[in-house]
């Protein structure tokens, strides 16, 4: 086996393990982690492939930015997200996802034994191929219209996340007023002081 | 350079080597003794109070919504960075336009208080 | 040494990733040692003496110590990714080194997009982290933990812009073609009209921020979280984490020494070559112990502010103010 191969495969293992993972672990931390791997390993294929750039955005946006997002989500569900039982409806998504695997499986199946017509060799690669260059020629020459689309979307995820995560802006407390030790210790100190409590309107 | 892929796997794989001696070392070379106490959860004596299970602060998950964005847009400037000087003045300006919008949306996430760790 | 054989990739990788890797770490060690000399002569005090002339042998001492600790693992945690936590923040941490370019030929993978790299690899140095304070199951690992990652995401878009500058000036993502700039132009920090020393300064600040270093480490500042993620390692394991920590930060230095400080290339025409690169990174490392033991830690809203407040803005300016300057100067040449 070359050495060639054995990076494959070792790639391709992690990807298919963190993928089975994903799916299969109980706890989303872990499903997670497990998407985590996936992504790095297919980003090592990605190097393999000489696209380097995609392989340096594909750990940067997906495994630096969006599994971090995941993981805050997750944990923003609170316990009751990392610890739980599965919920018990999952049973069309069961059957959903037998048909899927099945029709998949039998798409290739069928192309590795018919498959379309002969086989025809894709010739040799351009010597810029994945590089920056080449990319950034796409968006930044054939692609200009989409590029600044997708500035508008930018803002409008922007936009969107603060709609969703800031409730309306709270007015800000008064201070408390008077002496100064009760601005400091505006509260029980003491249990003698509990049961002659300061007056209310000086709790923080 | 089609072969760049080898020496990085060169790479990972001799520190993946050192890693797994240290890691692997400590776990062969130290005693083993546990006790329930030594498995508690350590805070510094205290018995522990309360669950790992705290919910997080809305404020994690605008940050890291925030960095998404700012990081997809980072990676839009790079490959510009790199061959801007073949674009020209037009290839500027569009970049210009780009960061501009962005910058728009900072201030908008300023001026709504998202940016405020305490509030 | 042969260089014909050198050529063939395999050959060249498995030599400069043995070599790079082991210099780094020995580097590392040692660099630990100097640390505490240092940071004891600061506090009025003597530092490691007891172990070897000056306390040179401290590092193995060190080691040996850490070997021979009980490996205890909370009955609570999460086994499997407790365990995996420390071994990969090692593993990120390293696999940054092998894009940095130490001379023309010490360089294990020349990757087209270096600077690219580097900043993913930091990127996920943020994940083994956030396991081990989840995995640890204990609520001041898990804090330092959260606090770890939102303080890592958030610097890396200020390092990410900053980093952007010699880029731009470069025109290349390649850290040695950014080098090779620099040999021809002048250092990318001292490029004239100032953007190059001032994204320098967000690198900086920024690099210290994502290897939780001081004045940035509120993710385990000690009179609050205990130890942070680390709280419930023992042994080697929290040795890794201490490891990937200093290496981390050697790392960030060498990459800012090539990308604003002109990499092999000597000032004042002195030549160029392993020694300068070398001598830079060891001086910037140098310069983040210094600013460790000056500075205090800063409040964790006064980090995120300082972040997306101040730097983010900042570097967005920077990047367009030098690729203005690069356009001028290329039309009052032509």
């Amino acid at each position: 086996m070359s050495v060639g191969s054995l990076f494959f495969s070792v790639c391709a293992l992690v990807a298919l393990v963190g993928a089975v993972s994903t799916v299969a672990a109980k706890n989303p931390i872990r499903s997670a982690v497990g998407l985590l791997a996936t992504i790095v390993a297919i980003a090592a294929l990605f190097l393999k492939l000489a696209a380097q750039f995609l392989a340096a955005i594909q750990l940067i946006v997906y495994a630096g930015a969006v599994v971090v997002l995941f993981v805050f989500v997750i944990m923003l569900l609170g316990p009751d997200a990392t610890t739980g039982e599965r919920p018990a409806r999952l049973r069309l998504s069961r059957w959903g996802g037998a048909v899927l695997l099945a029709a998949i499986t039998g798409a290739a199946l069928f192309v590795m034994r018919k498959g379309f017509g002969p086989l025809v060799p894709l010739g040799p690669v351009r010597a810029d191929f994945g590089s920056t260059e080449a990319v950034g020629g796409l968006v930044f020459r054939g692609g200009l219209v989409p590029f600044e689309i997708a500035t508008a979307l930018l803002i409008v995820a922007v936009v969107g996340a603060i709609a969703v995560a800031r409730s309306k802006p709270q007015p800000k407390k008064p201070r408390a007023e008077g002496h100064e030790t009760r601005r400091l210790f505006a509260g029980p100190l003491h249990p003698r002081d509990a049961e002659r409590p300061l007056p209310k309107e000086s709790a923080r | 350079m089609t072969e760049l892929y080898l020496p990085m796997f060169i790479m990972f794989a001799i520190a993946a080597g050192i890693c797994a001696v240290m890691f692997l070392g400590g776990q062969y070379l130290g005693p083993k003794n546990p006790t329930p106490e030594k498995r508690l959860p350590f805070e510094c004596g205290n018995d522990t109070s309360g669950t790992r299970g705290v919910r997080l602060s809305v404020k994690f998950y605008l940050t890291a919504i925030l960095f998404v964005v700012f990081d997809i847009e980072a990676v839009f400037i790079y490959p510009w960075a790199a061959l801007f000087k073949g674009l020209g003045w037009p290839g500027f300006m569009t970049m210009l336009a780009f960061i501009v919008a962005l910058l728009v949306a900072l201030a908008y996430c300023w001026k709504k208080g998202a940016l405020e760790w305490e509030s | 040494m042969p260089t014909e054989l050198l050529k063939n990739p395999y050959v060249h990788g498995a030599v400069y990733g043995v070599v790079i890797v082991t210099v780094l770490m020995t580097i590392t060690a040692w660099s630990i040692w100097f640390e505490r000399k240092f940071a004891g002569r600061m506090q009025s005090r003597v530092g490691p003496t007891l172990v070897g002339p000056f306390g040179l042998l401290q590092p193995l001492a060190d080691a040996v110590k850490l070997l021979q600790k009980e490996d205890i693992v909370p009955a609570s945690a999460d086994r499997a990714l407790f365990n995996l936590a420390p071994p990969l923040t090692v593993l990120f941490a390293l696999g940054t080194a092998a894009v940095i370019p130490f001379s023309p030929e010490v360089i294990a993978a020349d990757l087209d997009v270096g600077v690219l790299w580097v900043l993913a690899m930091g990127g996920l140095t943020v994940f083994p982290v956030w396991i081990a304070g989840w995995a640890s199951n204990n609520k001041y690992a898990l804090l330092g933990g959260m606090r770890s990652v939102a303080q890592g995401i958030s610097y890396e878009i200020p390092l990410v812009l900053a980093a952007l500058v010699p880029v731009t000036l470069a025109g290349s993502m390649s850290i040695s073609d950014i080098v090779r700039y620099q040999e021809k132009n002048g250092w990318v920090v001292g490029m004239p009209p100032g953007p190059g020393i001032l994204a320098f300064l967000i690198f900086f600040l920024a690099s210290l921020a994502e290897a939780n270093r001081i004045p940035f480490d509120i993710p385990e500042a000690e009179s609050e979280l205990i130890a942070g993620v680390t709280t419930e390692y023992t042994g080697m394991k929290f040795g890794l984490f201490y490891l990937a920590e200093y290496l981390h930060t050697l790392i960030v230095a060498a990459v800012g020494a090539a990308l604003f400080f002109g990499g092999w290339a000597g000032p004042f025409g002195l030549g160029s070559g392993l020694h300068w690169m070398v001598g830079k990174t060891l001086l910037l490392f140098f310069g983040v112990f210094w600013v460790r033991w000056t500075f205090l830690r800063f409040r964790a809203d006064q980090l995120m502010s300082l972040c997306w407040k101040y730097l983010v803005p900042a570097g967005l300016v920077l990047v367009m103010l030098s690729a203005f300057w690069v356009h001028y100067k290329a039309g009052t040449r032509g």
